[in-house]
C-alpha cells in the first residue's frame, strides 16, 4: 500500500536533523485511512521525531510528508495539528484545568464552538475514555492512567483524521496499561488511523495493521507483526525483538493486555537496555 | 515547585504572617477597626467637611486623659529607681497624646499611599506579563528590549528614576495639560509622575518574578496546546499563564510588600503620601522618633495587611496538585 495517492498519510525520503545529529535518514511508508501502524525501535532511532514530523512539531530538512494527499509542509500548521491528533508519554495535561476543561479549550479556542456545546461535546469524549465521572477532577487528582485517558479526549476532541500516539504508556505503572489499551484497541475497532510508537507487543500483534522497525533513521523492516514476530528478515529486527520479548515470551503468546515489556526497558524511555547505543553518528 | 508533595508545606509558608501571629482571627481584630477608621475618616475629611487644611484637621479621639496620665506620672513621689520607670511609662502616654493627635494628618497621607500602591502594582502587572512572555517566549529581539528595560530599571536606584522623571523629564509640564488633573478626586500632578515611576520600577521586578514563574511551568504543556492547532500566543494566555501566574503569586506578594514601602519616595517629589506628612509634622514639632514610630505602625498595619489579602488570593486560585496553593 506504500507509496499510492490513496494513503492518508505518506512519507517520502524524509530527512531530519538536530545540529549535525542526522535523526532520520530517509524514512518512506505509507498509511491507509484507517490503519494502525505500530513503530517499534530502540531509543534514538528517531520514533518520536517522526511523530513529531507529521504534524510539524518538528520541521523536516527534506522529503515530503503527506496528509491525505496534501503536503503538510504547505499546510497551515494550526490546521495541520487540528487534523492530526496527538498523545504524549507524559500526559502534558494541561494542569490548570478539568479533565472536562483539558478538552474543552481546543474546542472552544480551535474549533470556535461555544462554551455550552464544547462541555457537551467534551462529556461525550470523556465518556469515550470511560472517564464521564471524573470530568471534574484536576490532573492531580487522576491516575496515570486516567491522565493519558483525558490526553486521548482532549486530542479526539478535534476531531482528528490521524492519530499519533507517542510511547503512551511508557510512563504508567504496570497496572494502569491495560486501560489506556483498551482504549487505544476501541478506537483502532472504530476505524481510528492510528501511528504508534510503543513497546507493547500484546497490542502490536493484535491490532496492529503493519508493523514498522527503525533504526538509526531508518525503516529497517516493515510488515504484517506475526511476519516480523514470526519470521522477521534482517537480522537486526530478529534481535531486537528478542531483546524486547524475551523475557515476557509466554505472556506475549497469550496475547492480553498487559504482555508487555513495560517491566525492564520501558520506565527509562521504551529501549531494551544496551541496544546499540555506540553505534550511534 | 510543581511537585506533588509541596502543597502541605508551602500551604503553611503563604499563611507564615497570621500563623506566627496565632491566627488570621487575631490579626483581623487589629486590622479591621484600623481600616473601618481610614474609611470614616477620609469619608468624613472629604464629604463631612471638605476642603479642611490637613494640619488643621481634629482627631476623632481626646488626648487630654493621655497628657493627664502622663503629668500624674512625672510628679509622682517615687523613689529613685522606681521614678525612672515612671518617666519611661509618662513618655509611652505622651507619645499615645501625640499620636493620636497627628491622626489625620497620617490618614491623609495614607490615602496617596495606598492609591500609590495599588495603582501602579496592578499597572506595572499589565506591564510585567508581556515583558516577561517577551523574555521566556519571544525571539531575539523581544527577549533584549526586555532583558535591557528589567535591568536598567532594577540597576538603578528608584529614588533616581522619580528625580529624572519629575526634574530632569519634566513630567509635570505635560500632565497638567490633562483636563481635570488636581481637581476633585483626580490626584495632582506630582502624584501622576509618581504613578509612572512607580509603575515602571514595579513592572521590572514584577516581570522577574513572573518570569521565573513562567519558566517553572512545564513546556510540555506548551507543546500540547500547539498539538491541538492553538497558536504560540493562545498556548501561552490560555496555558501557560493562567499557571505560571499562579506560581508568581508569593513573589507578586513580596513586591506589593516592598511597593508600599517604597511609595514613601513619592514625598520626595512632593507628594502628600504617609511619609511626607510624618516628616512635615516631624518638622513643625522636632519630634521626629514619635512621628516616624507612628507611621511606622500605619505601614506596618498596610503590610499586614497585603500578606493577608495576597494569602487569600493564593488560596482562593489555588487548584489541586498544582504549584504552591493548598488544596481546595
Amino acid at each position: 500500500m506504500s507509496g499510492t495517492d490513496a494513503d492518508l498519510l505518506r512519507f517520502e525520503d524524509v530527512h531530519q536533523s538536530y545540529g549535525d545529529e542526522k535523526v532520520l535518514r530517509g524514512i518512506s511508508f505509507g498509511m491507509d485511512r484507517g490503519d494502525v501502524e505500530v513503530v517499534i525501535g530502540p531509543s534514538g532511532s528517531g520514533k518520536s521525531t517522526m511523530l513529531r514530523c507529521v504534524n510539524r512539531l518538528t520541521e523536516i530538512d527534506s522529503g515530503h510528508i503527506y496528509i491525505d494527499g496534501e503536503d503538510a509542509a504547505a499546510m497551515d500548521e494550526n490546521d495541520l495539528r487540528r487534523r492530526v491528533g496527538m498523545v504524549f508519554q507524559d500526559f502534558n495535561l494541561f494542569a490548570h484545568r478539568t479533565a472536562l476543561g483539558n478538552v474543552t479549550l481546543g474546542l472552544t479556542e480551535v474549533r470556535g464552538m461555544e462554551k455550552a456545546a464544547a462541555r457537551e461535546d467534551a462529556m461525550g469524549h470523556l465518556e469515550r475514555v470511560g472517564l464521564g465521572d471524573q470530568a471534574h477532577s484536576y490532573p492531580g487528582e487522576l491516575s496515570g492512567g486516567q491522565k493519558q485517558r483525558v490526553g486521548i479526549a482532549r486530542a479526539l476532541a478535534m476531531d482528528p483524521e490521524l492519530m499519533l500516539f507517542d510511547e503512551p504508556t511508557s510512563a504508567l505503572d504496570p497496572e494502569l496499561i491495560g486501560e489506556v489499551l483498551t482504549v487505544m484497541r476501541d478506537l483502532a475497532a472504530d476505524g481510528m488511523t492510528m501511528l504508534c510508537v510503543t513497546h507493547e507487543m500484546g497490542f502490536a500483534r493484535e491490532v496492529a495493521s503493519t508493523l514498522s522497525f527503525l533504526d538509526e533513521g531508518k525503516v529497517v523492516e516493515r510488515g504484517p507483526p506475526d511476519q516480523l514476530f514470526d519470521a522477521p528478515e534482517e537480522a537486526r529486527t530478529a534481535q531486537f525483538l528478542e531483546r524486547l520479548t524475551g523475557l515476557h515470551d509466554e505472556d506475549e503468546r497469550s496475547g492480553g493486555p498487559r504482555t508487555s515489556s513495560d517491566g525492564h526497558g520501558e520506565s527509562d524511555g521504551g529501549e531494551p537496555s544496551g541496544t546499540r547505543r555506540g553505534e550511534r553518528p | 515547585m510543581s511537585t506533588e508533595a509541596a502543597p502541605a508545606e508551602s500551604a503553611a509558608e503563604s499563611r507564615g504572617v497570621s500563623l506566627e501571629f496565632g491566627g488570621r482571627a487575631r490579626l483581623l481584630a487589629v486590622l479591621v477597626p484600623f481600616w473601618a477608621w481610614l474609611v470614616v475618616r477620609w469619608a468624613y475629611d472629604w464629604v463631612v467637611v471638605p476642603g479642611t487644611n490637613v494640619s488643621a484637621r481634629e482627631s476623632f479621639f481626646p488626648s487630654q486623659q493621655f497628657l493627664t496620665a502622663g503629668e500624674a506620672l512625672r510628679n509622682a513621689a517615687a523613689p529613685a529607681p522606681l521614678g525612672g520607670v515612671l518617666d519611661w511609662f509618662a513618655g509611652g502616654f505622651d507619645f499615645l497624646a501625640f499620636g493620636v493627635e497627628a491622626l489625620p494628618q497620617l490618614a491623609a497621607g495614607a490615602w496617596l499611599t495606598v492609591v500609590l500602591t495599588v495603582v501602579s502594582i496592578l499597572a506595572g502587572l499589565v506591564l510585567a506579563v508581556p515583558l516577561s512572555v517577551a523574555r521566556v517566549y519571544g525571539n531575539r529581539a523581544t527577549r533584549w528590549v526586555s532583558l535591557s528595560f528589567t535591568e536598567l530599571i532594577r540597576g538603578t536606584p528608584l529614588l533616581a528614576q522619580l528625580f529624572v522623571l519629575y526634574f530632569g523629564l519634566s513630567l509635570t509640564q505635560y500632565v497638567r495639560e490633562i483636563p481635570g488633573v488636581g481637581t476633585g478626586w483626580i490626584p495632582g500632578t506630582a502624584v501622576w509622575v509618581a504613578f509612572i515611576g512607580f509603575t515602571i520600577n514595579s513592572a521590572a521586578y514584577q516581570s522577574e518574578y513572573i518570569r521565573s514563574a513562567l519558566l517553572s511551568v512545564d513546556s510540555g504543556q506548551l507543546t500540547a496546546a500547539r498539538s491541538i492547532g492553538l497558536s504560540k500566543l493562545g498556548g501561552i494566555r490560555h496555558v501557560v499563564l493562567p499557571q505560571g501566574l499562579r506560581f508568581a503569586i508569593p513573589g507578586w506578594s513580596n513586591e506589593l510588600v516592598y511597593l508600599i514601602k517604597y511609595s514613601s519616595l513619592a514625598s520626595f517629589i512632593t507628594v502628600g503620601e504617609l511619609f511626607f506628612y510624618a516628616r512635615d509634622i516631624g518638622g513643625d514639632t522636632y519630634r521626629y522618633v514619635e512621628i516616624y514610630s507612628a507611621a511606622a505602625l500605619f505601614y506596618l498595619a498596610m503590610v499586614l495587611s497585603a500578606s493577608l489579602v495576597m494569602g487569600v488570593v493564593e488560596e482562593r486560585t489555588s487548584i489541586p496538585g498544582l504549584g504552591t496553593g493548598r488544596a481546595r
